[in-house]
């Protein structure tokens, strides 16, 4: 259908069709208001029952704001709360989450960055093979290949350790990531690789002096990616962790499941924030980075 | 390619060398171990492995375990129940594609239990289900004296509140694809819909949605992977209880193998958790392939 194209530009842009209608503009502001209040109420109520005594807690009111707010359950959730372990807090597991933070991060975009680009940019003998293989391995769930990496942790003596931990969040991740990145290269004009070569830049010098200061959008789409995901895991952690590599997931987890005495919801909340805090802040800051990284794991398959 | 001066095996081959960490990873700790799973699970394999071949004996003890069942009807349930994510997050993604001011705001509501640990997920949702001090006092204090919505603590409702946990969790998500679904439509299909004067719920029901039949089936598979995923969930807000009433076969393949210490059956378990997700890739492959024979 061919359209006028003055008339066009009149109505097709904006690219969506203006809701002309007042009645449904309203109906839409108020479903969506109210559905930004259930989906906000979690966060709320955190934050809120972190600022209260266990006694005002009692009282049942859960939205209420507190009556005398204190950092008070923040304090103790991160210096004194018991781990079934012991009674030294958050502050642990937040030092072991950055210690297998930034190893596995490095890891995992070095390889899986030289190995996208290898794949989009050189002609790889079954390079659509690894592919394929890639996308099988990017679906597989943890626990079928737990066990016999367990084993195979133990053998090389990276079982317990937070290096261990970081190891095995760089191979869960390297099937996503070099699809990204194989993605995302491929997209660079083939001239601009063809000519590097021309100028005698083979492999390496190619992807430092070329594909490299074209990519920091992917880098840090990845980046975000790779910061929430191992700081948000659980299950790794858990496994591959001990007493003295556990994240702060799995320390925050034992904290809320340690039985003796009563439940301290408000030290639980306040737990909860600081342990969701640093992601939060990132998914904050980064905007529509954050969105690109989990569409773009999502969907390039 | 020709030989420049210099070169040596490492330089020429660097390409092929460069993919081979990857390659490796893929072969030995994935291939690897999920072919490790299916031997082992067809051995008898108790504490400590032993290669004595027992044919299928490990499977069927697994499916005359009525956890193991129970396990599965869940996760039938828990699958179901997230596809409210699915539609909860299209029609929010409907309202807020109609150019409505304040989009960005919305979004970053709707999206941010995607940047939170599922432990603190299980964790809040659990104290908002707390029975004495949580939603269900809160609306008992209004008045509703009979208002029932201690959901954690009853089997027959366990799985509707790790449901609703779960949507609120993902939402956000599936409203973010189908944006991208929904904005990937021409827009001269818009256009002809205002010339011919059809109203935009029609227009939706009648053109939109088939056309974005592609996003809903992707979106539809991405959503029983992760339902075939879910662990720390269960582990933060049910711990599987009660009485095995919330575990998903996820969860009772670890503690087969952690608490339990069956190799056996946790291999089996894993096998048919590898079958269920290989069902699913292969559905996924079959849209990719048709979604680009349409193209």
């Amino acid at each position: 259908m061919k359209i006028d194209p003055s008339i066009r530009s009149q109505m097709i842009l904006p690219n969506r069709v203006p809701s002309k209608n007042p009645v449904s503009k309203t109906v839409f502001y108020l479903l969506l208001s109210v559905f930004a209040v259930l989906f906000a109420m979690p966060l709320y109520v955190m934050i809120v029952t972190s600022l209260k005594s266990m006694d005002e807690i009692r009282m049942g009111h859960i939205f209420a704001l507190p009556i005398t707010p204190s950092f008070d359950a923040w304090d103790m959730a991160w210096n004194k709360a018991a781990s079934g372990f012991d009674n030294a807090g958050l502050k642990s597991g937040f030092w072991n989450s950055v210690i297998i933070l930034i190893p596995s991060l490095a890891m995992s975009v070095a390889f899986s960055s030289v190995c996208g680009y290898a794949l989009a940019c050189w002609n790889v003998k079954m390079g659509n093979f690894l592919l394929m293989a890639l996308l099988v391995c990017a679906f597989i769930p943890f626990q079928v290949i737990m066990y016999p990496l367990i084993k195979m942790s133990v053998a090389v003596k990276l079982y317990n350790t937070s290096f261990g931990v970081s190891v095995v969040h760089t191979v869960l991740a390297l099937p996503i990531l070099t699809m990204i990145f194989k993605n995302y290269f491929a997209s660079i004009p083939e001239e601009l690789i063809k000519a590097s070569r021309v100028d005698g830049g083979r492999f390496w010098g190619t992807f430092v002096y070329v594909v490299l200061p074209l990519s920091p959008n992917i880098m840090i789409v990845v980046a975000i990616m790779q910061i929430t995901g191992i700081w948000n895991d659980f299950l790794v952690g858990l496994t591959f962790g001990n007493v003295k590599a556990y994240p702060m997931t799995v320390n925050l987890n034992n904290i809320t499941q340690t039985q003796t005495g009563v439940r301290v919801y408000n030290v639980y909340m306040a737990a909860a924030m600081l342990t969701a805090i640093p992601p939060l802040l990132i998914y904050f800051f980064s905007g529509k980075m954050f969105i690109r990284g989990i569409t773009a794991g999502a969907l390039k398959g | 390619m020709a030989k420049v001066k210099g070169t040596s095996f490492v330089h020429r081959h660097a390409a092929s060398l460069a993919v081979v960490p990857v390659m490796l990873i893929a072969l030995v700790f994935y291939f690897g171990s999920a072919v490790w799973s299916m031997v082992m699970s067809m051995t008898a394999s108790k504490i400590f492995p032993d290669m004595t071949f027992v044919g299928m004996k490990q499977y069927i003890r697994l499916f005359s375990d009525a956890l193991w069942a129970l396990s599965l009807s869940n996760l039938g349930w828990y699958a179901l129940g997230s596809l409210g994510s699915l539609v909860l997050g299209f029609f929010l993604a409907v309202m807020l594609e109609s150019n409505l001011a304040g989009e960005r705001f919305f979004k970053t509501v709707f999206l941010y239990p995607m940047a939170v640990s599922l432990i603190i997920t299980g964790l809040v949702w659990q104290w908002l289900f707390n029975p004495s001090m949580g939603l269900q006092q809160f609306f008992r204090d209004l008045g509703l004296q009979d208002f029932d919505f201690n959901l954690v603590g009853k089997k027959e409702t366990v799985m509707w509140a790790l449901v609703i946990a779960s949507i609120w969790q993902s939402t956000g998500f599936y409203m973010v694809l189908s944006s991208a679904g929904i904005k990937g439509i021409d827009s001269e299909v818009w256009a002809a819909s205002r010339i011919d004067g059809i109203s935009k719920l029609r227009m939706y029901i009648e053109v939109i949605i088939p056309m974005m039949k592609f996003t809903f089936l992707t979106s539809f598979v991405l959503l029983s992977i992760g339902a075939v995923k879910a662990y720390d969930i269960i582990v933060a807000m049910t711990n599987g209880g009660p009485g095995g009433h919330s575990e998903l076969p996820s969860y009772y393949i670890v503690d087969m193998y952690v608490n339990r210490q069956n190799i056996g059956m946790g291999a089996a378990g894993s096998t048919i958790l590898l079958a269920l997700v290989l069902g699913f890739i292969l559905l996924f492959a079959a849209i990719n392939l048709l979604s680009k024979k349409k193209e």
